[in-house]
């Protein structure tokens, strides 16, 4: 039936027109950010738009701000069922505290996504993530094969005790333990909060502390990895003389990138958004719902559709190299 | 019932002694535990104990130290600013959206030199600050709770100006506001903390209108009847603290190249701390901008020393915590005010 | 002659080398109102906090009853029976009158108050006091007088209150509130009580008390029964010495009129008021608190603005709510409550001083600091001001040197026309007589002085004619030789 609906709605290319008519009702699909301060959260809401379904107006996507506060979160997944929502994507602030949201999607029989980080249960119809401890494992990997496997590395972290600082870090130390017994150390390792104005000042301090002596920086994230090298900057030494990685693949990491100043493992929240969307359509719409996202295609034989039924699809990092750097600058329009 | 009559001295003046001992105190402490590392032999050298850590201090504590003198003279005045991490932030973003060289991140944005983007930050912070000082005049609202108001509405904005994103790519003229060096050594933003601490100890302690500053804060119906504009100098006490707010954010922005939505965020508490710290009574007319310059310097020197130490960041929170509380609980003065 | 319930002998008491009292005595008997006098720095509030507990005596001895005791802690002299009522109104205004008496010791039940027992216990308070007040009510619904007396029912809930000790408790209050404290004070004595009783105001000593002390640089210096002695001999002692009349009056009015209002009201304080004020002369206003006589200096001064009528100042209408046009034309204003409008406490005297001249005293904006400097002292050395340097805190000074920082401010800019209210509330008798001397000079010197007070003898002691205002009218005026107490009190109530 929706189906039908949209080759018309296609057709006609009366999108606006089209989703007032009766029974072309789009699926309502609610979207529950945990914020939306970061660039990458807003690059997932772009992508969320650009979805061609919603382009379409086969679906109507309305996004939710959840300030960074689990409970808010909570509230908006409440609040979405009540509104009786046809699906809910949820990118959690908390990986415990926002099971919560899953239980009362499926106590009203909503179909509930995960997507960009992970919640503590199996309950939910499927995760559309990206691996942190992979992602953590890539940028360590990136920083210890610039340095031959061999110097001082210093690693500024994620808040402390969020699923991302977890996992990331446990990626950073197998990439680590992979190298010879005692060949690379970690001089310090501290949390600036994901935040570029806090990793600036505690690069700066490490610096001082260990003139001379740091070779590597791991940021979990770009943030974090661009404060460094402006930290670096300031102190009078040359940043290409230091392996310095990050994940997410914000805009300015990637135009360091280009510039040779670091390495970025790039978080595809095309990927992820757009992902999700399929797969929560597929469980509305029903059989007859085909993935409209040129993702698939892009990612096969690495993530594979499977009809909208695996329980975690695994979005696949890339590594920003100055060699793949320029398409994806293009792709955000620069 | 009156207490024994009191010794001449000004108490004042013991307690802005009183900080600088903290200051010193806390220097040795740190400079001794970094010593300790050289003679066990972890260290080759004194990595506290230099000059380029003194001036990577001052760098550190710019942006607090800008924003602290304008929480001076707010608290001074008997009033609190809780929106300036967030003017920090929506002064920042309207000025990298001048100084940016990667267009369509705003329908205006360009890459218009220095000049153009640090007039708009310091015209977006003060109107700002105009507008908070006008509520909190105008309709007699507590400070707390109109800067509140425009604390999350000046976050807001901020989000509103590019939808969400972050501004970077930022033009090297206005960059140097950030990264420069005085002589190939002073940080430009230490340069900027300096001579806006100079300025407002002139304004504060030298003019007329510095005088009434005081007066508003110490007794609000006294300076009435005074013949003074009691409004007028609540707004402008705003207007400033507005004002510097937009500094703050041509620095922070133009230091770490970036202008992003969450940028200040709770930086308001740091300034406060460093204000009460600097021995302001938070019920207003006693304070000292000496005072807040050694408060933020005690802070950046925690931070600096405590990183330097290695020292895990939750430990540095509690650290941090009990020296506000204690500073306060020693205060010689304190007795006064009760 | 009977053993006294409570003897305290040769206390002494030391502030890091300052002697706050070298040899204080005082001896109270049941049943009686003993009134303790001296001057600010005398001694009295030190000798009543070691009474109280507050603090510990460096030396001597104190009976309760013939045992000695001592008292380590508030606690300790509270549950002797030693019970204080607060001068400050220290009540919480959105509570009700019986959470307030019982605060912190509220009937319980398990965790909860019991508020049918609370307010039974309350009411039985009350009542046995004679208080005709409502347990129930809120206290900020009260007016200032009966949350005084609220403050007595606290003081007297807690123990069973042996001695009581009122620290100026009607400098809030009028004088028909006064007189229903008076009573009540009179009922406690006559119930057994020993009544200690600390007032600046000299009349009332003579009303109500039976016996006195006095105190004077940290010692008794006298000690007697009030029948025994009259107002003069009472200033001689507190001050050590003969004085010549309490009061100065030099001035001489001319028929000059300087300040004219006509027909000036503010809803719902004061409507209707007409005076004429004349250059030289000595205007004093009389009314009850709450007769709307602040709120008429307020409104001449231009803090506030006027609903109706006109001011005229020199012939001319001053424009109304502006206080730097009042300021201009030569108004200045001594407000009521020292430290509620009147002083910048948190600053020094120098700058409390200078602070409404500043306007004067710069160049571009900055302070001529040598200007500043020389009104600064002229204004100290003018006022007679006792402070070690113009940098001291205000809020170290007495009382009365606080009110002569009033004073100097208001004067420093050689103002012709001056408003007082309560010009000499909480100063003690020396100071007191200096500001009376002050404001004869001014009036003298062809100023004109408009006095709001409520002390009956400073009216007709100072006033060359007396407005009286009742309910915010001024329904007489009296010339100074038919004012007196009787025919001030009769207009008024």
């Amino acid at each position: 039936m929706k189906k039908l609906i949209a080759s018309l709605m296609l057709s006609s290319l009366m999108v606006a027109g089209a989703t007032t008519m009766a029974n072309a009702a789009p699926v309502r699909i609610a979207f529950l950010m945990y914020g939306n301060k970061a660039e990458f959260v807003q690059l997932m809401e772009r992508y969320a738009k650009e979805h061609p379904a919603v382009k379409q107006g086969l679906a109507e996507v309305t996004l939710f701000d959840g300030r960074y506060d689990a409970a808010v979160q909570n509230d908006q997944g409440q609040m979405a069922v009540n509104s009786k929502y046809d699906a809910i994507i949820i990118n959690p602030m908390d990986f415990e505290a926002n099971i919560d949201v899953v239980t009362v999607a499926n106590e009203a029989g909503i179909p509930i996504v995960v997507t960009n980080a992970r919640l503590n249960t199996q309950d939910m119809l499927s995760e559309v993530v990206s691996d942190d401890v992979e992602g953590g494992y890539l940028e360590a990997k990136a920083v210890l094969e610039k340095l031959g496997c061999k110097g001082n590395v210093v690693i500024i972290e994620g808040p402390k005790g969020g699923s991302g600082e977890i996992e990331r870090g446990r990626g950073n130390e197998r990439a680590i333990s992979e190298c010879p017994e005692g060949a690379v150390k970690v001089l310090e390792r501290k949390t600036a909060n994901w935040s570029r104005a806090e990793a600036l000042d505690l690069m700066q301090n490490w610096l001082t502390a260990h003139p001379k002596e740091i070779d590597g920086v791991i940021g979990q994230n770009d943030e974090m990895a661009l404060g460094a090298i402006e930290a670096i900057k300031s102190a009078g030494y040359d940043v290409k003389d230091f392996a310095i990685a990050g994940i997410d693949g914000v805009t300015d990491a990637l135009r360091a990138v280009k510039a040779g100043e670091m390495t970025s493992i790039l978080q595809d929240a095309r990927g992820q958004a757009q992902g999700s969307i399929d797969v929560a359509m597929k469980a509305v719409v029903g059989d007859d719902y085909k993935p409209m996202s040129d993702i698939w295609e892009q990612y096969k034989g690495k993530m594979e559709w499977n009809d909208g039924k695996t329980k975690r699809y695994d979005v696949p990092w890339t590594i920003v190299t100055p060699e793949n750097v320029d398409a994806l600058l293009k792709d955000r329009g620069y | 019932m009156q207490t024994g009559s009191r010794a001449g001295t000004n108490p004042l003046a013991m307690r802005e002694y009183g900080i600088v001992f903290a200051f010193i105190g806390l220097c040795i402490l740190v400079g001794a535990l970094c010593q300790l590392k050289v003679v066990q032999g972890t260290w080759p050298q004194n990595a506290f104990l230099t000059v380029n850590n003194l001036l990577l201090i001052l760098h550190q504590i710019s942006v607090n130290g800008v924003l602290a003198v304008g929480m001076t003279f707010v608290i001074i005045s008997g009033g609190i600013d809780l929106s300036v991490g967030s003017l920090l932030a929506f002064s920042g973003m309207m000025a990298a959206s001048f100084a940016t060289r990667s267009p369509g991140v705003t329908a205006w944005a360009g890459n218009y030199g220095a000049f153009i983007p640090i007039v708009v930050a310091l015209a977006v912070g003060s109107a700002s600050g105009a507008l908070n000082g006008w509520i909190i005049s105008r309709f007699k609202i507590q400070a707390f709770i109109a800067t509140l108001g425009m604390l999350m509405a000046g976050r807001g904005f901020t989000m509103a100006v590019t939808n969400g994103n972050p501004i970077s790519a930022l033009g090297p003229e206005f960059r140097w506001f950030g990264t420069g060096k005085l002589f190939d050594a002073i940080p430009i933003p230490a340069v900027i903390l300096g001579i806006v601490f100079l300025l407002a100890w002139i304004i504060l302690n030298k003019t007329v209108f510095g005088r009434y500053v005081y007066a508003v804060g110490g007794n609000e119906k006294s300076a009435r009847t005074s013949g003074i504009n009691t409004k007028a100098i609540l707004i402008w006490v705003y207007v400033l603290s507005g004002f510097l707010a937009g500094v703050a954010g041509v620095i922070l922005t133009a230091k770490t190249g970036s202008a992003q939505t969450a940028a200040g965020t709770s930086y308001e508490l740091d300034a406060i701390a460093a204000v009460v710290i600097g021995g302001a009574s938070l019920s207003g007319g006693i304070g000292r901008l000496t005072g807040t310059f050694f408060g933020a310097l005690i802070i950046g020197v925690m931070n600096n020393g405590l990183d330097i130490l290695g020292v895990q960041s939750f430990y540095q929170l509690i650290i941090k915590g009990s020296l506000i509380v204690f500073a306060v609980i020693l205060d010689p003065s304190r007795k006064l005010t009760a | 002659m009977p053993e006294p319930m409570l003897s305290m002998s040769h206390i002494k008491k030391s502030f890091g080398g300052v002697k706050a009292l070298v040899d204080g005595n005082l001896d109270l008997e049941a049943g009686r109102i003993h009134a303790l006098c001296g001057g600010n720095g005398a001694g009295k509030s030190t000798i009543l906090s070691i009474l109280m507990g507050f603090y510990k005596p460096d030396a001597g001895e104190i009976r309760l009853n013939g045992e000695p005791v001592q008292f380590h802690s508030p606690q300790q002299a509270l549950a002797a029976g030693i019970a204080i009522v607060q001068q400050e109104l220290s009540g919480i205004p959105h509570l009700t009158v019986a959470e307030n008496i019982f605060l912190g010791e509220e009937p319980r039940r398990g965790a909860f108050v019991d508020f049918p027992k609370l307010y039974r216990q309350a009411d039985a308070l009350l009542s046995s006091l004679g208080f005709a007040i409502d347990p129930r009510a809120r206290l900020d619904t009260l007016t200032v007088a009966s949350q005084q007396l609220i403050e007595i029912a606290k003081a007297l809930s807690r123990h069973d209150a042996r001695i009581v000790i009122f620290d100026e408790p009607t400098s809030a209050i009028g004088e028909k509130d006064a007189e229903r404290l008076f009573e009540v004070l009179r009922e406690l004595a006559a119930a057994g009580k020993a009544i200690v009783y600390v007032t600046h105001r000299l009349a009332e000593i003579f009303q109500i008390a039976d016996d006195y002390t006095v105190f004077q640089d940290g010692a008794r210096v006298a000690t007697g029964q009030v029948a025994d002695i009259n107002r003069e001999r009472l200033i001689e002692m507190m001050i050590g010495g003969a004085i010549e009349g309490e009061f100065v009056k030099e001035n001489a009015p001319t028929a000059e009129p300087v300040l004219e209002l006509s027909g000036l009201g503010r809803a719902p304080w004061f409507e209707g008021v007409d005076l004429t004020l004349h250059a030289g002369e000595i205007l004093g206003v009389y009314g009850l608190v709450g007769s709307g006589r602040t709120e008429m200096l307020d409104t001449i001064y231009g803090l506030e603005t006027p609903d109706e009528g006109e001011i005229k100042v020199f012939g001319r209408p001053l424009p109304p709510g502006d206080v730097k046009a009042a300021l201009a034309t030569g108004l200045s204003y001594v407000t009521e409550d020292r430290k509620r409008t009147g002083l910048i406490l948190s600053a020094s005297v120098g700058s409390n001083l200078s602070l409404a001249h500043l306007r004067h005293l710069h160049s571009l904006g900055f302070v001529k600091r040598p200007a500043e400097r020389a009104l600064i002292d002229r204004a100290i050395a003018g006022m007679r001001i006792k402070t070690p340097s113009p940098a001291q805190l205000v809020r170290n000074l007495s009382g009365g040197n606080q009110q002569k920082v009033v004073f100097g401010r208001c004067t420093a800019g050689e103002p012709k026309i001056l408003l007082l209210d309560e010009p000499t509330r909480g100063v003690d008798v020396g100071a007191k007589k200096e500001i009376y001397r002050f404001i004869s000079n001014f009036a003298r010197a062809g100023g004109a002085v408009l006095m709001v007070s409520s002390e009956l003898d400073e009216i007709i002691g100072m006033s060359d004619r007396v407005l009286v205002i009742k309910q915010g009218r001024n329904v007489a005026e009296l010339p100074r030789r038919a004012a007196d107490q009787k025919s001030l009190m009769m207009a008024a109530l």
